[in-house]
């Protein structure tokens, strides 16, 4: 308020002063100015009197007198009031605040004084005290700017304004108005788009702006149903965004109202040219269109459509309009016919068309069609399209039956016909009728055969040939017969038949012509090797061709066919080439079989069988012959002559083989069959290696022994038979009467031993001369039928323990231990010969030494056994070895015979035998 | 109801009143379901704490002392709520069309008709129909719609509407669980 009384007093300051200044005179003051407020145009009108027509402008917010526009303007005055008026367009609603406003005059040398303010007062007066938002509901343009302003409650603070849910920036305009301008608003949703005024704690008040578009229809056309009255339609455009009742898109046609929210319009009557306006808040957009009548006929849907007479091969349809003056209209009508494999368009005209006759149908079938018309003159678009109607034509007689003969020998065949089509049975079938007649014998009666035979079996009980009739009924009628007659029977064997190759899977066919096909040709294609009931194909030739594809789809591939072609006359079918061949060759689906492989020496000699020919699936060109081992197969030989089916294999090893043959066709060969063979040598063979050679090999080692002994007869008479001296008799030992004990002297082992160098010094050795040296003898025997060394040592150690003292004494064989004893009980250690021990030998028993002098002589015995070098075996081979060596060094001991191996039988004693003879050794194992 | 002769109607009450009260229940889910897809579609409405007076109010209605009072005053103010919504959907419809097939549309629907199937029930139960309140008159959907002319206002009013069917969902939810209990208690004490 403060603010306002510092401008008023200004003001009229700046007043006094012009009036001052202008000396000439002063303007008069505008009078009259009156304020007419255009609230939701958020306009302001300004109205006054005055002489002048140029003149100062200025607007204010009035509470905080903040200058909203000053501006000078020239304003004519009106020539029938006298009254000058301007408007000013308020950025702000004019609700949010009071605007006072006052003018003066103005010419090129004065000013007149300001005019007294105006005012009009806003929502934020303290009359209106509760919040308020400007402007509410406002529609504007998607891009637009905009302001909006709250006035707040009395008593109620402010915090913000939200535009969309987002804060913008409020301006102060008064006491209670806060106000916000918005930029380039995007378009709304459904409900608008919320601004919203808040205080620290609520929701105060908010507005709704409605941000959207102008109408955006286009494509105006206006065309006419029933001849006279006129639809016109368009298409929508863009979203308006503006979904609201009041913001909805309205639309005029030649200035009448159409329909709300429908994007067509009716009018009673044609008019050559029509404007559609759509308008909403935000704007309007004109559309025109310009057409005759006749130029613009869209005929409605023909109604009732019915089929007055159906036939076999044709209907009547018939139809009716709902529009009278249809009837006069020249008009064309399309009748659309399903189904689809039957299905076709066919066009008809004529004025008033109400009814055609549909030509071309096939018996027996399911029609449906629909019927759509048009203006036949200016053509402008199909009418609306019929309702589906079905027809469902009459039987008619079956086609003529396709009918061929197949002999599969010279008695028996069989007669094919092919299936009728839908086309050609017109009708479900009934049967199919057969009969035959031949020379002797004229047309019996039919047989009837269900429909789903399509072949008959024939016998020729003679020489005759025979011919078939065969037949098709349905409800409708018998079909015309067809004839065959039976063609010659010839055998693939009694024909040359040359092999046929295939183009792409396809056989194709030529021949000579022939002169007699006055019915042309059967070309006839049948499994090779078929029998039964067979899958026979045929086409049937004109005359005029001599050529003909048997197509791939109507061939296996791996399969083998006869193809023929016979010539078809008045009489029987003759049989004019055939081929066979594979419409795609494949490796054969199984391999040779028995296939066996069968020894020759050291030849191997493979033979198989050829596949059956349902297994070929391709000509067989061959054989290859794989030797397989483990990893693969090495190519052997590989027979391009089918016929042959054997092959040998020569020189192979004493092992066993494996084969693997296999066929081939031109797309390769087939897994093959394998067979293994162990080569074995033959029977004299055997006889030569197993026994003859061992022989002879025998022979000659005896042959070399015996030169060798020969050679060194002298070394091996001194070696195993020493010349024996005879014993020296000093008296007279003339042989008793009684029988001769013969013994082997003793001193004959005494001259064998020639050092006996081992202790006699040791303690408890008493030297007896004789009985020593053989006891000597026995001990070295000992040392050399000793096996196991080792164990002897071990064993004498252990048997030196106090606990075998005993049996030391007790069982010992040595010399000290058997002085002065009469026992004769020996214990060996190792395995020896009983009778090597036995050549005459007594143990004496001698108890000089204690047990424990025996356990000490033991051990030093062992413990000297490295240096009993002076020790020398009297068997020559066992001076080389160190073990016997050192077993001579112990053994040579008194004690080194103890031994608990086992005992010696006495009644060993009583049969003394020879115990150094080298061949008794030898067979006995000692070395 | 109470003091009922026949004995098979025990059972039938029962039942009616669990249907009821279950209804009840399912209503009060309903419009809760209702106002968040109209706050969603708002969104302003998040933070907006209506003040003024409730639109549903039984100012006429005695005091109610009894249960089934109880039940008759909250079916008055069911009807009242239903006459809100309808004038509501009206209001919708005319301003934005038919055009709009959302969920909350769906559902609007839905309650419209729920609480249709409520007030019925509620009705059933009550011997005299209206337990002890008048007759309210009908709604004009102009009345207290002089403040409602602008589109602002009319979402703050529907928001108001939406608030008066959970609260008088919920209520009614309460007080026919009461009912059924006390139901239920009189006829145990019968048999015995």
């Amino acid at each position: 308020m403060q603010g306002w009384v510092t401008l008023a007093l200004l003001l009229s300051l700046g007043v006094n002063r012009s009036l001052g200044q202008n000396g000439l005179g002063e303007l008069p003051v505008p009078r009259g100015l009156t304020l007419n407020p255009d609230l939701p145009a958020q306009t302001l009108s300004l109205t006054w009197q005055s002489d002048s027509s140029l003149f100062d402008l200025e607007i204010f917010h009035t509470e905080f007198m903040n200058v909203v526009l000053n501006e000078t303007v020239a304003v004519k005055a009106d020539p029938v009031t006298g009254l000058h008026s301007w408007t000013w367009h308020s950025p702000l609603p004019l609700e949010c605040t009071s605007h006072s406003v006052h003018i003066r005059a103005r010419n090129q040398q004065s000013l007149s004084q300001w005019s007294p303010l105006q005012t009009i007062p806003g929502s934020d007066i303290p009359e209106k005290s509760e919040s308020y938002m400007f402007p509410q509901d406002k529609m504007v343009p998607v891009g637009s700017n905009m302001s909006f302003c709250c006035i707040v409650k009395e008593k109620r603070d402010f915090r913000e304004i939200q535009y969309r849910g987002q804060q913008k920036s409020a301006t102060r305009l008064s006491r209670r108005t806060y106000a916000i301008t918005v930029t380039n608003q995007p378009a709304s949703g459904n409900t608008g788009t919320n601004v919203v005024c808040c205080s620290e704690t609520l929701t105060l008040t908010g507005a709704v702006v409605f941000v959207g578009y102008l109408p955006g229809d286009e494509g105006l056309v206006c065309e006419t149903r029933d001849l006279a009255s006129a639809e016109c339609s368009w298409k929508k455009g863009r979203d308006t965004h503006l979904r609201m009742k009041r913001g909805r898109t309205k639309y005029t046609l030649n200035g009448r109202d159409c329909l709300e929210g429908k994007t067509w319009c009716y009018s009673k009557v044609w008019e050559e040219n029509w404007t559609l306006v759509a308008r909403n808040p935000l704007g309007m957009v004109q559309l025109t269109d310009s057409a005759q009548l006749a130029d613009r006929v869209h005929l409605l849907a023909p109604a009732n459509v019915t089929a007055v007479e159906v036939k076999a091969w044709s209907a009547t349809l018939q139809w009716s309009w709902s529009v009278a003056a249809y009837k006069k209209l020249e008009m064309v009508c399309q009748l659309q016919i399903f189904p689809h494999e039957l299905s076709s368009t066919r066009n008809y005209s004529g004025p008033g068309l109400s009814s055609v006759v549909l030509e071309g149908l096939w018996p027996d079938v399911d029609y449906t069609v629909t019927l759509r018309c048009g203006s036949k003159q200016s053509f402008w678009k199909w009418g609306d399209e019929s309702a589906p109607y079905r027809i469902h034509t009459k039987m008619d007689r079956p086609d003529a039956l396709d009918v061929w003969i197949w002999m599969d020998s010279s008695k028996t065949g069989r007669v094919f016909w092919k299936p009728l089509s839908v086309r050609k049975s017109h009708g479900a079938l009934d049967r199919y009728e057969v009969s035959q007649s031949s020379a002797d014998e004229d047309w019996g009666t039919p047989d009837f055969l269900p429909p789903g035979n399509f072949s008959y079996p024939i016998i020729l009980n003679n020489s005759s040939d025979i011919t078939v009739a065969v037949a098709a009924r349905n409800p409708a009628g018998l079909s015309q017969l067809s004839t065959v007659t039976t063609p010659a029977y010839r055998a693939d064997s009694r024909l040359s038949v040359s092999e046929l190759l295939s183009t792409n899977g396809s056989f194709d066919l030529s021949w000579q012509p022939n002169a007699n096909a006055s019915g042309g040709y059967v070309v006839e294609w049948v499994p090779t090797g078929c029998s039964g009931l067979c899958p026979v194909d045929w086409r049937k030739v004109p005359e005029s061709d001599s050529s003909f594809t048997v197509k791939s789809d109507s061939l296996v591939a791996g399969v083998r066919y006869t193809v023929s072609v016979y010539t078809l006359s008045p009489g029987a079918p003759m049989l004019l080439q055939r081929w066979q061949g594979y419409s795609q060759e494949m490796i054969p689906s199984q391999s040779v079989s028995e296939l066996s492989a069968n020894q020759t020496g050291s030849d191997v000699l493979l033979s198989w069988k050829a596949t059956e020919m349902k297994h070929q699936r391709g000509f067989i060109h061959g054989y290859t012959v794989y030797l397989a081992d483990a990893a693969r197969l090495d190519l052997i030989a590989n027979i391009s002559d089918p016929e042959v089916q054997s092959y040998r294999v020569k020189g192979l090893s004493l092992s066993s083989h494996k084969f693997v043959v296999k066929a081939y066709t031109s797309a390769g060969e087939d897994a093959g069959s394998t067979v293994a063979i162990k080569m074995e040598m033959d029977t004299a063979d055997m006889l030569f290696v197993g026994i003859l050679v061992p022989l002879g090999i025998m022979f000659c080692c005896l042959i070399l022994l015996s030169i060798c002994c020969y050679k060194k007869r002298e070394w091996v008479k001194k070696a195993f038979y020493p010349e024996i001296p005879g014993p020296k008799v000093p008296g007279d030992w003339s042989s008793p009467q009684g029988p001769l004990d013969v013994k082997p002297s003793p001193h004959s082992l005494v001259h064998i031993v020639e050092s006996p160098e081992w202790d006699f010094t040791k303690e408890g050795l008493f030297p007896v001369p004789e009985e020593e040296e053989e006891s000597e003898n026995d001990n070295i025997e000992v040392d050399t039928d000793s096996d196991e060394p080792a164990l002897l040592r071990y064993y004498n150690q252990v048997v030196g323990d106090g606990s075998h003292s005993n049996h030391v004494l007790d069982s010992s064989g040595s010399s000290t231990a058997s002085v002065g004893s009469t026992q004769t009980e020996i214990t060996y250690a190792g395995i020896q010969s009983p009778t090597s021990l036995q050549g005459g030998y007594r143990p004496q028993m001698q108890s000089v030494t204690g047990p424990a002098e025996l356990q000490n002589e033991f051990e030093a015995d062992f413990q000297d056994d490295g240096l009993n070098t002076g020790y020398k075996p009297q068997c020559s081979w066992q001076l080389d070895s160190p073990e016997a060596e050192n077993f001579s060094g112990s053994l040579g001991s008194p004690t080194s015979v103890t031994s608990s191996q086992f005992l010696i039988p006495e009644s060993s004693e009583e049969k003394p035998q020879p115990s150094n003879t080298w061949f008794h050794n030898f067979l006995s194992g000692k070395s | 109801m109470e003091g009922a002769a026949d004995s098979d109607t025990p059972v039938a009450q029962r039942s009616a009143t669990d249907r009821a009260a279950a209804l009840a229940r399912l209503l009060h889910r309903d419009c809760t379901r209702l106002l968040e897809l109209y706050k969603e579609r708002e969104n302003f409405l998040s933070h907006h704490v209506p003040d003024g007076e409730r639109l549903v109010a039984l100012g006429l209605c005695p005091e109610a002392l009894t249960t089934a009072e109880q039940v008759g005053h909250v079916r008055s103010a069911l009807r009242r709520c239903k006459e809100l919504l309808e004038c509501l959907i009206t209001r919708e419809v005319e301003e934005m069309g038919e055009e709009l097939e959302g969920e909350y549309e769906s559902l609007r629907k839905t309650v419209k008709d729920r609480l249709g199937h409520l007030v019925h029930s509620t009705a059933a139960l009550l011997e005299n129909g209206e337990g002890g309140c008048p007759p309210s008159p009908p709604l004009q959907c102009t009345e207290g719609q002089d403040e409602v002319d602008d589109s602002f206002a009319a979402k703050l009013w529907t928001y108001r509407v939406l608030l008066e069917l959970i609260h008088w969902t919920d209520s009614a939810s309460q007080t026919l669980h009461l009912f059924q209990s006390e139901t239920q208690g009189q006829q145990q004490q019968q048999l015995l």
